[in-house]
């Protein structure tokens, strides 16, 4: 094939023999192939239903051999799956065999469903993935060739004995896949009696062991000894004191889950129990300041407040956004859920006032200090991705349920991004204006309040807006553990699928939303 | 400590400055081994800026640092508002040590004694014109009419009047750097450092800014330190320039010196395309009379232009264009030498 290309070069043979001569080189063995596929893909003329058949009937021994390491685990994956389900053609076919033994009809059935399934997916996988394979091979084999001309000890050519390699990671991959395949894994249960009669010295067979170890959950190695059971009582003078009662004799150890559940909850136990006036004045603090604000928002005339609101909207964000306002405050008032809205702005109000006392300072430690940020940030991250109910629990185990725990809940999940959002605007103020004020004599607190803080404003402005956003998403969620307002109409209806009464509120609650988000932005965008 | 007062204004002595984590290490094995740059970075991992830098500015002059990015040539002139410390070498400033100053006095001394102006301007986004160049007075506490007053009148120094309330962004590059250049005299310093003021704008405005510049500094008599990377600048502002190569000052001396009697090659190299025009003087191009009669037989004095020992080549050219006679050389009406058309060209070339 290397005699044709120069001929079809017409006039030039000698730049063209110069031209494939790498490839050559680059490919050892069908040089003269590669030359010619390399070239025409160099030159935006491969076919796009070009495939290596060669390479496709090989199968990854194919990308090993030619040192291709992407190539071979694509391939060896695409054989491994179709293995993995001829393999399971197996175990469901010999399922069937055995429910009609049992006399199962249903299981017969379903078993040989699955049977034929698994046996064209297997069909399926294995020629699709091999014409796939060989689509691919040439192309990337090509990027192999670019790092290549880089630097030229990297792999290149044709070498059998990079065959070692290959068959010795599917040696270690392939039999214990296709054996778990092959076989139904045991029930956890199941391996939690093994390992009991184990321990009574039982013989359990090799097999079984084997398939709890290797193919099931992954196996309970920690077994610990049961807790106390811990309670706070109260004694005649009315103090709590702890007390103590050993676990019943003969119950067996628990897993590491149980032991450490039980631990959280005893720790909480006890703080609760003999710290219940810290919890408990926090909790008077966000009721009243809550109650401040709900005298504003609830007690106000709703013909008042309407006129205020739209008021407010029309000077921060002009006469358009104002018309969007209305008609979003019409749509609550019509729909009735006038008074649950102001329920609920209080209650974000709220959560958001505390998230920037608190994020603002924060924010601005993480900025400017490195042990900040390595404190914060994974706090920060572990904030924002525990999913919100979890911390929905403890809320309610400290605060009992109702409004202060939905607002405390609600600071946790929307605090973080006024902390890093104002972070990030200190950090991103120009050195050079910082250099300057200092030039000038700037001390420490004047070159936060009249350098940093003016600068990182719109970044700082941002984040409230985020906050508001998030405490109005979190509040609805917060609903579950009593805090009222429009999530409670949604949970409401979740539970008793009204399916109506729930998408009204759902409505109501984006709205406000969008009323909040559009005011803000829109101010944002015109101071700036 | 009174005699440093004879030394200047702000002296530097054998300010070294070292970056990295272990630069007190690598300040002692230098002090001790005397190693080189390239071991010091090899060895500690640490990049010297500043290498052994003593100057020392007389009061009112122009000292201009000139050097190629990267020459640590902004690293040394940060180091005398103490922006950044020194790894060693002392800082003085009418005589007192910079180093020793605490955090207050510090402040005190960059508000009142020293004004800076930096390449990208560095202005307050937030703030108005007038605000920029309040700030030194703000952020001593000076109240608000004052620093309205104060504003207003080194605005108009710097011919901006009628812009003290516009934001810096809506501001040419020229007019901004004006504003930087205002808000560095707002607090009357007693020295200018000068970062690269003028670098960042055309060619033309330049100019414009160098001239005002000069015209204001003669008024003024500041003390200013002038960092270019511009050797026309350098020699335009400066009364002296030093070059900075790889943190060392190579060489420091008046315009005239360094185009005339380069220290090295690469000064040479620098100094190779500069315009001599402005640079030589009678002085130095002119030969005495008599040599000159011997050869060429004698001058007729009455026809012969006349210029004094202090006038430039370009002076000595317009006086040579179409005439027959070499320029004489007068002092005090005493003919102190000629100068040649030769001579000239030979000037004009740098071969002095």
């Amino acid at each position: 094939m290397t005699d044709t290309t120069p001929d079809q070069m017409g006039g030039a043979p000698a730049a063209a023999t110069d031209e494939t001569k790498p490839f050559a080189e680059f490919a050892d063995k069908s040089g003269g192939y590669f030359a010619e596929t390399f070239l025409s893909i160099q030159k935006a003329k491969l076919p796009a239903t070009h495939v290596n058949w060669m390479a496709a009937i090989a199968g990854f021994p194919w990308a090993a051999i030619r040192a291709n390491k992407m190539l071979f685990w694509i391939g060896f994956l695409i054989d491994l799956v179709a293995a993995v389900y001829l393999m399971q053609v197996w175990k469901f076919s010999r399922a069937a065999e055995q429910a009609v033994i049992d006399n199962k009809d249903f299981l017969v059935e379903r078993f040989e469903n699955w049977t034929t399934s698994s046996l064209w997916a297997a069909v399926i996988i294995f020629i699709l993935g091999r014409v796939i394979f060989g689509w691919l091979a040439d192309r990337l084999y090509f990027r192999q060739y670019n790092t290549w001309r880089v630097d030229h000890s990297k792999p290149s050519g044709w070498d059998m004995k990079r065959l070692v390699w290959a068959t010795l990671i599917v040696a270690m991959i392939a039999p214990l896949m296709l054996y778990r395949a092959s076989q139904f894994p045991p029930e956890e249960r199941t391996c939690i009696k093994q390992a009991r009669s184990i321990a009574a010295g039982e013989e359990v067979a090799f097999k079984d062991q084997f398939d709890c170890m290797i193919i099931g959950e992954f196996p309970t190695i920690v077994w610990l000894e049961r807790r106390d059971t811990v309670t706070y009582p109260r004694d005649d003078n009315g103090d709590r004191f702890v007390r103590r009662e050993a676990p019943r004799e003969g119950l067996p150890p628990v897993n590491l889950n149980s032991y450490t559940a039980q631990l959280i909850d005893d720790g909480i136990g006890y703080l609760t129990a003999f710290y219940g006036f810290f919890f408990d004045g926090i909790t008077t603090f966000l009721r009243s300041m809550l109650s401040a604000i709900t005298a504003v928002f609830v007690g106000t005339p709703w013909i008042i407040a309407m006129g205020a609101i739209m008021a407010i909207s029309y000077t921060m964000a002009g006469a358009r956004i104002t018309i969007f306002v209305a008609a979003s405050l019409c749509y609550l008032a019509l729909f009735g859920f006038w008074q649950t809205a102001m329920d609920t702005m209080s209650l974000v109000v709220a959560a958001s006032i505390i998230c920037i006392v608190f994020g603002l300072p924060l924010g601005i430690w993480v900025g400017k200090s490195k042990r900040g940020q390595a404190i914060i940030t994974p706090i920060l991250d572990i904030m924002q991705t525990i999913p919100s109910f979890v911390y929905l629990l403890p809320a309610v185990a400290f605060f009992s349920i109702g409004k202060p725990p939905g607002i405390l809940a609600t600071v946790i999940f929307a605090m973080p991004p006024m902390v890093r959002l104002t972070a990030l605007g200190i950090r991103h103020v120009p050195e050079n204006t910082k250099e300057a004020a200092l030039a000038f004599g700037a001390n420490p607190r004047q070159l936060l309040m009249k350098v940093e803080l003016p600068q990182a404003l719109p970044s700082i402005m941002a984040g409230v807006n985020q906050v508001v956003m998030m405490a109005l998403s979190m509040v609805v969620v917060a609903a579950l553990i009593g805090a009222g307002g429009m999530g409670f109409i949604v949970t409401e209806a979740l539970a008793n699928t009204r399916t109506g009464a729930g998408i009204l509120a759902g409505i109501g609650i984006a709205l406000l939303a969008m009323m909040i988000d559009r005011v803000v932005q829109k101010a944002n965008t015109v101071k700036h | 400590m009174n005699d440093n007062r004879e030394e200047g204004v702000v002296v530097t002595r054998n300010v070294w400055k070292i970056f990295g984590s272990r630069a007190d290490e690598a300040m002692e094995a230098v002090r001790r081994d005397n190693l080189s740059k390239a071991e010091v970075l090899e060895q500690f991992g640490a990049v010297v800026g500043v290498k052994d830098v003593s100057i020392s500015v007389g009061e009112g002059e122009i000292f201009c640092i000139m050097g190629l990015s990267g020459s640590g040539k902004s690293t040394l002139v940060r180091h005398i508002n103490r922006l950044i410390e020194p790894t060693g070498g002392d800082i003085l400033i009418n005589g007192a040590n910079v180093g020793q100053l605490n955090a207050e006095e510090l402040r005190a001394m960059r508000a009142d004694k020293i004004g800076m102006v930096f390449q990208n301007m560095a202005l307050l986004p937030h703030r108005t014109v007038r605000d920029n160049v309040a700030l030194s007075l703000e952020l001593r506490n000076v109240d608000a009419y004052t620093r309205a007053q104060v504003a207003d009148r080194v605005i108009e120094l710097v011919s901006l009047q009628g812009y003290g309330d516009r934001l810096p962004s809506e501001l040419s590059g020229g007019m901004q750097q004006r504003v930087g250049l205002a808000r560095a005299m707002a607090a009357d310093p007693d020295i200018l450092l000068m970062d690269e003021p003028f670098s960042a704008l055309d060619p033309l405005i330049r100019r414009v800014l160098q001239d005002e510049f000069l015209d204001l500094s003669k008024s003024m008599n500041k003390t200013t330190l002038f960092i270019t990377h511009d050797l026309d600048e350098a020699i335009r502002m400066g009364n002296r320039i030093a070059i900075m190569k790889d943190g060392e000052i190579v060489q420091v001396g008046t315009p005239e010196d360094i185009v005339t009697k380069p220290a090295d090659d690469y000064v040479a190299d620098f100094v190779a395309g500069i315009s001599k025009l402005k640079l030589l003087y009678a002085h130095t191009v002119m030969e005495p009379l008599e040599a000159y009669e011997q050869r060429k037989g004698p001058i007729p004095q009455a026809e012969a232009p006349v210029a004094e020992p202090d006038d430039d080549l370009d002076k000595l050219i317009a006086l040579s264009v179409n005439q027959d006679h070499p320029v004489l050389i007068k002092s005090d009406g005493n003919v102190v030498g000629v100068v040649s058309k030769d001579a000239i060209l030979h000037g004009v070339q740098g071969e002095a």
